[in-house]
């Protein structure tokens, strides 16, 4: 694994895991196994989103020169997701199967719709532009995205 | 590449949502018909109010339904941003919306100015939709599965719709043309070329997405298209040229590819790891059973005679792949990006003030699994009426007219929480939020 599609495209699919797991958990009424799970979740999302947002975008749009392009696009829709995470885990405290899985469907496609544009536009880009910083750049995701 | 993935070129949410609200009218207008034509519908293929029927559910439900998602879907699923989508989803919508009226009514009437007129209004709003769409996908830059699917789709689509506009300048002013022969040319490509076709392309996305299944294989990806296009222009030619034995030989090769698509789609779905069947999953499995027993009953009527003889046989094929087939899935399909659509232009809209309301808020669960309880069971009767059309053509004209006013009320619905919602955001912070 030694570009950034790959990398952070598997990191994705980790995200993914958690989620049906905790989707899991709700369908069968382990509330405590669903809010931990969440928990963990909402974690890993949010470091996920702090690696583009503070290491893989800004080098990004030094490089291209394109601050206002998709990163911009791509944080906006991070703010969307944090919302509805927000949302989300509310529900699952207040053990509300309806309200959880009606926020959890429209984070679903929320999150796929925006990792499909990361993972078939954006990070094609950044492998194409930052060839040259990748050696650096990729130990700095994988150290900020800790599994 | 600056407004690749700008929320800002995606369609204003009416672009796509007149296409869908227009295509159960054209449903409910199909079950009228089953009632007003009654038995005397099943006599034969090529009576009128059948070609009617099929030009209701094909031109008018499927092709406003898909269009208008390809309009939505372009920008996301393939970063191809359509300039000036509202301009094209308003052309196009007046175009095919009277044209398939026309075409239904020339049908009905046999009126040479009737099919005229369809051809006009179909052919203009097809071709700009097409101009479109295909500029849209020119300017992406790295081609993925999906664009060439895309691509490959709509030539189908281009090819269908010019052989139907030559049937009906052939229809309206008798120019000699071998009818039957180009009929049945015109469906294939309609139903493999443009329909299988761009199914497989969305689906081979959309599935893995919405359903959290494992994809489908890489060979599909890269041949599925290419296999079914090939296949079809093979068959096309060998079928004109008049080489019976590769004709039919091509045809089923047609048919098993469609299948493949079926049985791929179910695999990948039984290993869904969503813990529950929600309304598009239903709604997709029985798509794709229907479909596949629409293909083997074809390959059974080839190769048993009696079968064959049986006047019957195209209908039940019909049903089963027009009603149980793409109908199904176009409405699982529609329930998914309907109130996926409201809940991001509310979001957009009121971000940051008023908190916009999830996907079950803008239409409820029990709401789409009524109406898909309704859709099934004029599907049922739909068939039973092939067999037996004194006794259920009736009550599957009425079971078709209560299925689609119950998914035209759902997607109003829809559309009435989007427009509440407005007003809330718009009280919230005047003139800060734009009406789309």
């Amino acid at each position: 694994m030694n570009n950034i599609s790959d990398f952070m495209a598997g990191d994705h699919r980790r995200c993914d895991d958690i989620f049906v797991d905790v989707e899991q958990a709700v369908a069968s009424g382990e509330w405590e196994r669903a809010v931990a799970g969440y928990a963990q979740f909402q974690s890993a999302v949010l470091q996920h989103f702090s690696a583009e947002e503070t290491l893989l975008f800004p080098a990004f749009e030094q490089k291209t020169g394109m601050s206002m392009g998709p990163t911009q696009v791509m944080r906006g829709e991070h703010e969307q997701m944090r919302e509805l995470m927000d949302a989300a885990r509310a529900a699952l405290v207040a053990k509300d199967a309806d309200d959880y899985s009606g926020n959890a469907e429209t984070l679903l496609i929320m999150m796929q719709q925006h990792n499909m544009k990361e993972e078939n536009v954006l990070y094609p880009m950044c492998d194409q532009h930052l060839v040259d910083q990748v050696d650096a750049l990729l130990p700095q995701l994988q150290h900020a995205i800790q599994k | 590449m600056q407004g690749l993935l700008s929320f800002e070129q995606a369609p204003p949410i009416s672009a796509p949502l007149r296409f869908f609200v227009t295509a159960p009218v054209f449903a409910i207008l199909a079950g009228l018909l089953l009632l007003w034509s009654g038995p005397d519908l099943f006599a034969s293929r090529w009576t009128p109010a059948t070609l009617a029927l099929t030009h209701l559910i094909t031109a008018g439900f499927m092709l406003q339904a898909m269009l208008g998602a390809m309009l939505q879907l372009l920008p996301v699923m393939a970063g191809a941003n359509m300039a000036r989508p509202l301009l094209v989803a308003s052309i196009v919508h007046a175009a095919i919306t009277p044209g398939t009226l026309l075409l239904v009514a020339a049908f009905l009437t046999y009126r040479p100015l009737l099919f005229g007129l369809a051809v006009g209004f179909l052919g203009v709003g097809v071709t700009v939709f097409i101009a479109a769409a295909a500029h849209a996908l020119h300017c992406v830059e790295s081609p993925s599965p999906i664009i060439r699917g895309l691509k490959l789709a709509l030539l189908g689509l281009g090819v269908t719709v010019s052989l139907g506009l030559l049937l009906a300048t052939s229809l309206g002013w008798s120019l000699g043309l071998p009818l039957v022969q180009l009929a049945n040319i015109h469906l294939s490509w309609g139903f493999v070329a443009w329909g299988c076709a761009m199914l497989a392309a969305v689906g081979a996305v959309a599935v893995p997405m919405f359903q959290l299944t494992p994809d489908y294989p890489g060979w599909f990806g890269r041949g599925f298209s290419f296999a079914a296009l090939g296949f079809m222009c093979l068959w096309t030619f060998a079928d004109l040229a008049g080489w019976a034995g590769l004709s039919t030989l091509l045809a089923v090769m047609v048919v098993l590819t469609a299948a493949t698509f079926a049985v791929l789609t179910l695999n990948i779905q039984r290993q869904s790891r969503r813990p529950k069947l929600d309304v598009v999953q239903v709604y997709w499995r029985g798509a794709m059973l229907s479909t596949l027993a629409a293909c083997a009953l074809w390959l059974a009527a080839r190769s048993i005679p009696a079968l064959e003889d049986w006047s019957g046989w195209p209908f039940l094929f019909g049903v089963l792949l027009l009603f149980g087939g793409f109908m199904s899935v176009i409405v699982g399909m529609l329930y998914k990006i309907s109130p996926f659509l409201v809940w991001l232009h509310l979001q957009n809209l009121g971000r940051g003030r008023v908190v916009a309301p999830n996907m079950k808020k803008v239409l409820a669960e029990t709401d789409m699994e009524w109406q898909m309880f309704a859709h099934f069971t004029a599907f049922a009767l739909l068939l039973l009426a092939v067999f037996w059309p004194a006794w259920f053509v009736y009550p599957a004209g009425l079971a078709l007219v209560v299925a689609n006013g119950w998914l035209l009320r759902n997607l109003l619905s829809a559309v009435g929480v989007y427009r509440a919602h407005l007003i809330k955001i718009e009280s919230a912070a005047p003139g800060q939020s734009e009406r789309r």
